[in-house]
């Protein structure tokens, strides 16, 4: 308990940091949006124009951009990356930061094992991750309500947010576990972001080229289209299955290989 | 009862050697001093022992259980100072110290006051904003404040001003007659001999010598300071039980031990200009340990 509400308190700041950017993008992009519907069809027309790899670059693919989920849907894949970006970071420092700032020592020489410390630092990076969500979540449907003009999107977006928490949590557990393995501390956290951006980036290969189609499986951020998820068409099983696999894996390499390793001191 | 009791300890980082075979035990309620250079494997076994690193092969048990198997269990009697304290930057130190208390059982925030008066520590400021020489006592008041029936200290004193230091002796000495047991590493033989009853030397990653800290000293080393009237060949006192042999400007130095008569013998036959016979002190009985395999 008391480590789990140290390090709530040691990421109070940069959490509060975080969502108070989040809430900023958010209100600047549906700004844009407000802008974009004034001018109408024309820019439709012109996205319409775009080839299709500019399309997939931007993260346009089918979404009709002048409807607000559409536009939304859009936003989504920048929200996405800096929760994972968030996530990933948060869950590699938690565990490797002892080591890096050589609290080792002070830390893991208590009376507690090293599973229940980790255990804490896990159950407060969750925290933090879900406060992030549920910050997104909830200035996204204030933010999106002011501009919605047709039946509620409230759904939308809770579905949107559940499929970004289960993004946040599989790169948060790819930081523990990276963080677990690792045997230089001070490489976990850019290691896990250079991941991120690694299966991002195929991400958008994936979107803009037919020959990558097979790739999606292995970057989750195909795991959650947005122009699915809120056409109605929802979650896919292999992806949930994948997911969860994922979370799995990373979460018990994080717990044996750090319980059986030599701390750096 | 043995407090702590290592068994043919190893460990090897890599290919790396951190230390080789070690065993020895620290029975309950003495000062058990741990010399040996810097790189010499102290550390690593002090970390052996609070399981922050696992050994290649043998064991450590303390309070009679295994360290590692045991670890958390034994780890709530056990205080540990490192050689170098490093802490939370934003924290202050009496949240530092309460955080450090709540891993334990006992209430020790009547403990932390009377700690930090002993130490002359400010327990308002932030971590980040203090000295090397208060860090090391934040350290110090954090490794007793739970009141341990181990204390490992792994070169407590380095950034202590000698008023500190013997402050902290008294403190380590009175936690000793309260019945605690001291495991003392240290590179510097004055403290330990100031302190310790008994010690271990190690070096290169082996123990080479677990000895009484009087034996040392009164195991008939003598110092001898011999000025010739001729040049004398330094060979000449190259007899068995002579160490450090050194020659310099017609005065050659030794220190022996053994049979003083061999030396008187040998003295008798030459003409000396001078002679000086002293007590050794502790560092230079422990030199020809550390030089013997250079």
């Amino acid at each position: 308990m008391n480590v789990f509400l140290k390090e709530l308190k040691s990421h109070r700041k940069s959490l509060i940091i975080w969502c108070v950017c989040i809430v900023l993008l958010i209100a600047m992009g549906m700004t844009k949006y407000g802008a974009f519907v004034k001018t109408g069809e024309s820019v439709e027309e012109m996205f319409e124009a775009l080839p299709d790899a500019m399309k997939g670059i931007f993260g346009f693919g089918t979404l009709n951009i002048t409807e607000v989920m559409g536009y939304y849907g859009i936003f989504f894949l920048y929200f996405v990356l800096m929760a994972t970006i968030h996530a990933a970071m948060l869950g590699a420092s938690i565990i490797s930061k002892e080591e890096r700032d050589k609290t080792v020592e002070f830390l893991y020489t208590k009376p507690a094992t090293r599973n229940k410390i980790i255990t804490s630092k896990i159950l407060a990076a969750f925290v933090n991750v879900l406060i992030f969500n549920i910050t997104t979540l909830i200035s996204s449907i204030i933010i999106v309500g002011a501009y919605n003009k047709g039946e509620s999107v409230n759904s939308d977006i809770i579905m949107l947010m559940g499929a970004m928490f289960i993004l946040q949590l599989m790169f948060m557990f790819i930081g523990t576990g990276i963080a677990a393995t690792t045997k230089k501390p001070k490489l976990a956290t850019s290691i896990s972001t250079g991941i991120l951006l690694f299966t991002y980036m195929l991400s958008i290969a994936v979107d803009i080229s037919d020959k990558l189609e097979k790739f999606k499986y292995i970057t989750p951020f195909k795991y959650f289209d947005a122009k699915i998820l809120i056409s109605g068409e929802g979650f896919e099983a292999i992806y949930i299955v994948l997911s969860v696999v994922i979370i799995a894996v990373f979460s018990s390499m994080t717990f044996i290989f750090y319980k059986k390793r030599d701390l750096n001191v | 009862m043995s407090i702590i009791e290592i068994n043919n300890l190893t460990k090897y980082y890599g290919k790396a050697r951190g230390i080789i075979d070690v065993s020895f035990n620290v029975e309950e309620g003495e000062i058990f001093g741990f010399i040996g250079p810097n790189g010499a494997g102290k550390s690593t076994t002090i970390r052996t022992l609070l399981s922050l690193i696992y050994p290649t092969s043998g064991n450590a048990k303390i309070f009679g259980k295994d360290c590692i198997e045991y670890g958390p269990e034994i780890r709530q009697d056990i205080g540990y100072l490192p050689s170098e304290v490093f802490y939370y930057d934003n924290m202050k130190v009496i949240d530092l110290l309460k955080y450090s208390a709540s891993f334990y059982k006992k209430d020790s925030s009547k403990r932390i006051n009377e700690l930090a008066e002993i130490m002359d520590l400010d327990l308002t400021k932030k971590i980040d904003d203090l000295s090397f020489g208060n860090k090391k006592k934040v350290g110090i008041v954090q490794g007793l404040l739970h009141e341990p029936k181990l204390i490992i200290l792994d070169e407590p004193t380095s950034g202590l001003d000698p008023l500190m230091q013997q402050k902290f002796f008294d403190l380590i000495l009175e936690e000793n007659k309260k019945g605690a047991t001291v495991l003392f590493s240290s590179h510097i033989l004055g403290e330990v001999q100031k302190l310790c009853n008994r010690v271990a030397i190690i070096k290169e990653g082996r123990i080479i010598k677990v000895e009484d800290i009087k034996t040392l000293q009164e195991s008939n080393y003598k110092k001898f300071k011999v000025e010739a009237t001729t040049g004398l060949d330094k060979g000449y006192f190259d007899i068995a039980g002579v160490n450090n042999l050194e020659t310099k400007n017609n005065i050659i130095s030794f220190i022996f031990s053994g049979d003083i008569n061999l030396i008187v013998e040998k003295l008798s036959e030459i003409k000396i200009a001078n002679l000086w016979v002293e007590e050794p002190s502790l560092e230079e009985i422990f030199m020809h340990y550390y030089k013997k395999e250079d």
